[in-house]
């Protein structure tokens, strides 16, 4: 991390996917019938969703026992969350050799304002083995970042989207090494 | 027999088949039943052999299996779909080599195969710096430019390509030159508003216009801006159907160029004066600054008006003080010239030189041309004894050559040397402008908010800071629509803010506006 440019900003983590074992034969439709807050429809997708309030989640639930959940804050609400999911499908539908196996953080969605514009037509041309930029697909910069295995999206407005780290400290390793390289190119550096 | 139906002749139940002919005959009479020839052929062992007819043939002796039939019905798509697009024999041989490449001989069938070939088409022209624009192969291929987009990335990866930028100034040279609009304009027009619409591209690429946007909208924009420059009757809805972009996103374009010409006009000394409405009646100049701004040397920039004892309020009370019929704006003229009736004894002192920001070689060349123009003008006016209206529509200097493209900003840059140009204007992309407006407008709503929560929470001493500004502070270019929204005190970002605040959730952080995040983790929190 090169200290001459290293900023306050920390990304802010906005979303947590994660997935859970519960090592049993799911009956969908029983779950469905007797969950309030589950949708179940086989044609269009064949998993149970299903949300939770507290922590805000929402989950898939699938036949053969995994299941998804997305949408949590914090690695202790995913948890918190897939125990929840656990514990209602093993009340309600009769299973009793639900268990809680392979938990596992899949994806940590972050974002920041790194609070100046960037040119991104030179970032690209600069970092080109790493970026690609389509303003006729994308308006973003998508930046695939080796080591850390990261990719940010990186928009002319300074807003940043990193995305694909499996723990926290890969998101601020991540933005750690790429902030510099904004920098060079700001509007105030060009 | 007997089971026979009765002869039509005879009326005996003799009917049976005659063997050679296999028509219905009276063995008593002899009689053949007219029109009733139907012989059951029930089939079995006995029954007649039927023909034999297989799917799949062509011509005789001719047999394609399903791979053969695939790939012949895939190479006539590729040749269909380079015909629509206009490729050359040689690029659709190329097209169809990356197809083969990727499919690895084996070619597809359905849908995702022609969003295929586009993707291919459009990755080869690319390499080959070619104008071909990605709604173009889209419309053809007759999918979205999201689900081409896709396909496009697969295939650089797969292929572990590296596409060249998208060109715009190419983009916008190719369409001046080959869309209809243009085709009755005559080439030394064309040649000049080429010149023009270049310049102006890499000054919207410089002011972030086209960063992170669509660049045909913006083409399409400078096409129209351009064609009304060189008195060219062009509507944006067709330039837009022309280039297949959405009409609603050229007008915006538009609107933001002549907006950045606006900004730009204020570094004039008149520019106060001049809106997106008026702008037209003052492009001209502004191009003109921009122009020699654009010339102007570096080292030329900061050079202090004193020590060249350059005598700007003469220079410009003499361009300014001719009494003429100008036909470009005179009622403008006469007003604006107010602005400049200063005090010769009150000179301009360097901070208000500073502000201008132009050597006095600009200012210099500014004004000896807009003289020379306005006597032009003058004397073309007093020949023809101008005794009609003028135009609502704006006239833009039709009796000179105000312009020379000179300036290398006519020329296709670099990116980096267009940064690098100063043409009177330094802005911020729009995104940004935007961000930050919000974010100022969160920090009058958190400090509005903590407001009410006080007066709450101290009734008896809400009184004394009641005179607090509490609006939040509306947008730069609010229109109307957002002065009547004024009128709610509170709407629901409002209320989610008091709820963050009480929450004890720090202002820095509520000023980013992440409210569902920090709502989850500091309100809804377990």
């Amino acid at each position: 991390m090169a200290d001459d440019h290293s900023s306050a900003i920390i990304p802010t983590l906005q979303n947590i996917a994660s997935t859970v074992n519960l090592d049993c034969k799911l009956d969908l439709k029983g779950i469905a019938l007797q969950a309030q807050n589950a949708e179940y429809n086989p044609k269009r997708f064949p998993a149970v969703i299903m949300r939770v309030k507290e922590p805000k989640t929402t989950a898939l639930i699938f036949a053969t026992g995994k299941v998804v959940v997305t949408g949590a804050k914090n690695e202790g609400d995913a948890k918190y969350a897939a125990r929840k999911y656990a514990r209602i499908v093993q009340k309600i539908g009769c299973h009793l050799g639900v268990k809680f196996k392979d938990f596992k953080i899949q994806n940590i969605v972050a974002s920041c304002d790194v609070g100046f514009p960037i040119r991104l037509e030179g970032l690209a041309l600069a970092h080109g083995a790493f970026s690609s930029y389509e303003p006729e697909i994308f308006p973003g910069l998508i930046y695939r970042m080796k080591q850390p295995k990261i990719v940010m999206l990186v928009f002319t407005s300074g807003k940043i989207v990193i995305t694909g780290a499996k723990v926290r400290e890969d998101i601020y390793t991540a933005f750690d090494s790429i902030y510099p390289v904004l920098t060079q190119f700001s509007k105030k550096t060009l | 027999m007997d089971n026979s139906r009765a002869c039509n002749s005879c009326g005996k139940r003799t009917i049976g088949s005659d063997l050679d002919t296999g028509h219905a005959v009276c063995t008593s009479c002899g009689v053949i039943q007219e029109f009733d020839n139907y012989n059951p052929q029930i089939g079995g062992i006995s029954g007649p052999a039927g023909t034999y007819i297989r799917a799949g043939t062509s011509g005789t002796g001719t047999l394609y299996n399903y791979k053969e039939t695939k790939i012949y019905e895939a190479q006539k798509e590729i040749e269909v779909l380079m015909y629509q697009l206009g490729f050359s024999p040689k690029k659709s041989e190329e097209v169809k080599a990356m197809v083969v490449k990727i499919t690895e001989g084996e070619y597809g069938v359905g849908r995702w195969f022609t969003v295929l070939i586009g993707a291919c088409a459009y990755v080869v022209m690319r390499l080959d710096v070619k104008p071909l624009a990605i709604v173009k192969v889209a419309n053809v291929v007759g999918c979205d430019i999201y689900e081409l987009g896709r396909m496009v990335y697969r295939v650089v990866d797969f292929l572990d390509l590296k596409l060249p930028g998208f060109d715009i100034v190419d983009s916008f040279e190719y369409y001046l030159r080959n869309a209809p609009s243009f085709s009755g304009v005559d080439q030394d027009v064309i040649g000049k508003m080429l010149k023009q619409g270049v310049f102006l591209v890499q000054c919207l690429v410089k002011w972030y216009v086209t960063t992170g946007r669509r660049p045909l909208p913006v083409v399409a924009a400078v096409l129209v801006f351009v064609s009304q420059l060189n008195q060219i009757e062009v509507k944006i809805e067709d330039v837009a159907n022309e280039l297949q972009v959405a009409v609603v996103t050229c007008r915006l374009r538009y609107k933001e160029l002549l907006e950045r010409l606006v900004k730009v006009a204020r570094g004039l000394p008149w520019g106060q004066d001049v809106t997106v409405k008026n702008i037209m009646k003052h492009v001209t100049f502004v191009i003109q600054y921009m122009e020699l701004k654009s010339m102007a040397k570096k080292s030329d920039k900061r050079k202090c008006f004193e020590d060249a004892g350059f005598d700007l309020d003469y220079l410009i009370d003499d361009c300014l003080s001719i009494d003429t019929d100008y036909n470009l704006d005179v009622a403008d003229t006469e007003n604006e010239s107010q602005y400049f009736q200063m005090d010769r004894a009150s000179r301009l002192s360097i901070e208000s030189a500073n502000k201008f920001q132009m050597s006095q070689e600009c200012l210099a060349m500014i004004y000896s041309r807009i003289k020379n123009e306005m006597y032009v003008v003058e004397s073309k006016n007093n020949r023809n004894n101008n005794t009609r209206k003028r135009k609502r529509r704006y006239d833009v200097l039709p009796y000179v050559e105000w312009w020379k493209g000179e300036s290398e900003m006519s020329k296709k840059l670099l990116v980096k040397d267009i940064v690098e140009k100063d043409v009177g204007l330094s802005a911020m992309p729009p995104s940004y402008d935007g961000g930050c407006l919000a974010y100022e407008r969160r920090k009058e709503r958190i400090k509005a908010a903590k407001f009410r929560i006080h007066k709450t929470m101290y009734p008896s001493n809400a009184g004394a800071t009641d005179k607090i500004e509490l609006c939040p502070v509306e947008h730069a270019n609010a229109g109307k629509k957002r002065r009547r929204k004024k009128q709610v005190d509170v709407d629901w970002e409002d209320f989610i803010i008091e709820t963050l605040l009480l929450h004890q959730v720090e202002e820095e952080e509520i000023e980013k506006g992440y409210y569902k995040n920090l709502l989850d983790l500091h309100v809804f929190n377990y």
